[in-house]
């Protein structure tokens, strides 16, 4: 069984993916954040420029974000390695979706909330950052949970612009070999291996937080 | 044990609330049409009317969730201009000494009972998270839910949730207190948990101002009835005399259809 050489550079693939998926959520989610107040602002000059941000970054398929990223921003003087430039295409689309997903779980927090807060006299920062944010991040929860698994899956497209990725590894190996159907089904599998488990968990999560949070 | 709460939440003398001239329109929809009500400091006013008479925007007017198109309102010393702009100072000054309670309790679900009544206090009168949840614990226990400071608010039933949102407002000191339908959402054998606090709070000359159908409520406690009807004070005086003999017809009718219920 010669697949189990090629394993180690599936496995220092995967950890590239990870890293990947890691600093697209992380990042993402944080710049989701941002664009999501900024599309719930009232200030005009605040909340369209940030639709626009939003709606770019979730019409643009990743693939384009990449490709624009890794070989179109060099010829404005923007040179990124491949590595960086996937972290950033993938953090933007990251972030668009996100920014989408926080506004949602914001706007569903009970109109009742902010008039306690008011009515106790609690000022407007304080009212949003430990009474209506809390609550709107824990109804987005499982929907974060769902981009993450997608952002795992995503970042096989970094595979495009030669990042050493699960993806890029399983095509240079199966290239020597020519066992495409055994490599690649290993890869499908180790992305599963992944991807189903996190499922169950935000599965699992989704009803811990519908029961305690009626 | 009436003492004992309102000394417990009281450490400043309650206030006067003056209402003068209040107008509010939806659109074309006049919901208040030129009230004007003076509550004196230590008493019970009781708002009652058919839904949709504005009571209740009354009430959020005088703690400014709604605004007044026109009119004043005076708590204690603060004096608020419906058409002059309202600072966020004015605002805030005028929201700290008035308390609120909603029908629908509105208790923060994230946090614990303890510090659902805390936190307000250490982040608006700026106590030691020690000071405000000992006082939490004081006052809870003064309304017999000391035992459930350390759960959430879910884990408590409807009275329960509300008497946490009464102490959650009296632990601000507040020189008045709005109850918008108190009991309304609640079973009538648990709103009796949540009315006792009430009367215990009024015999301890807190002035309050309460949108209620509990006919009884109005009649034992409160100093003054407001009758509202289509924005209007249709009729307004004591309460026993108004409830037993209503000058307007319209007061009659309401009352008759509220107590036949």
């Amino acid at each position: 069984m010669d697949l189990v050489q090629y394993l180690p550079q599936l496995g220092q693939g995967l950890l590239v993916s990870l890293q990947l998926t890691a600093i697209s959520v992380v990042f993402g989610y944080a710049v989701g954040l941002l664009l999501a107040l900024g599309v719930s602002s009232q200030l005009p000059w605040l909340k369209w420029p940030t639709l626009v941000i939003v709606e770019v970054g979730r019409g643009i398929p990743s693939l384009v974000v990449l490709y624009v990223v890794y070989y179109g921003l060099p010829s404005i003087g923007l040179l990124f390695d491949n590595f960086a430039a996937a972290a950033i295409g993938l953090t933007f689309t990251v972030a668009a979706y996100s920014s989408e997903m926080l506004r949602a779980g914001i706007q569903s927090v009970h109109r009742g909330q902010n008039e306690a807060a008011m009515a106790l006299g609690l000022p407007q920062t304080s009212t949003f950052t430990r009474i209506i944010l809390p609550q709107g991040l824990r109804s987005s929860i499982p929907a974060l949970m769902g981009l993450a698994i997608q952002s795992f899956q995503g970042t096989s497209l970094a595979y495009s612009i030669s990042v050493s990725e699960l993806m890029s590894n399983a095509y240079q190996s199966s290239s020597i070999t020519f066992q495409y159907l055994q490599i690649y089904a290993i890869t499908g599998l180790v992305f599963a291996a992944i991807a189903v488990p996190s499922t169950w968990t935000s599965v699992w999560v989704e009803h811990r937080l519908a029961k305690g949070f009626a | 044990m009436s003492q004992q709460l309102i000394t417990e939440s009281q450490q400043v003398t309650s206030a006067g609330v003056t209402i003068t001239n209040l107008s509010k329109s939806y659109g074309d929809n006049r919901v208040l049409d030129n009230i004007s009500i003076n509550v004196k400091p230590g008493s019970v006013t009781a708002l009652i009317g058919p839904s949709g008479s504005g009571k209740s925007t009354l009430l959020r007017c005088i703690n400014l969730l709604e605004t007044p198109d026109e009119g004043t309102i005076t708590v204690g010393t603060t004096t608020v201009e419906a058409r002059a702009r309202v600072s966020d100072r004015a605002l805030l000054d005028l929201r700290r000494q008035v308390g609120m309670v909603f029908q629908s309790f509105n208790l923060f679900p994230h946090m614990s009972v303890l510090r659902n009544v805390a936190f307000p206090q250490e982040k608006i009168l700026g106590r030691s998270r020690e000071e405000a949840e000992e006082r939490a614990l004081t006052l809870l226990d003064r309304v017999g839910l000391r035992e459930k400071a350390h759960q959430h608010p879910d884990r408590c039933s409807g009275g329960q949730q509300q008497r946490i949102a009464i102490v959650r407002a009296l632990a601000l000191n507040p020189r008045a207190m709005l109850f918008d339908e108190p009991t309304s959402a609640l079973d009538p054998e648990v709103g009796l948990e949540v009315l006792a606090v009430m009367r215990e709070l009024a015999a301890g000359g807190m002035t309050m101002i309460v949108v209620t159908h509990e006919m009884q409520f109005a009649r034992d406690v409160s100093d003054h009835l407001v009758v509202m009807a289509d924005g209007h004070i249709i009729e307004e005086g004591r309460p026993a005399e108004i409830m037993a003999n209503p000058v307007q017809e319209r007061t009659r009718r309401f009352l008759s259809a509220v107590l036949e219920r």
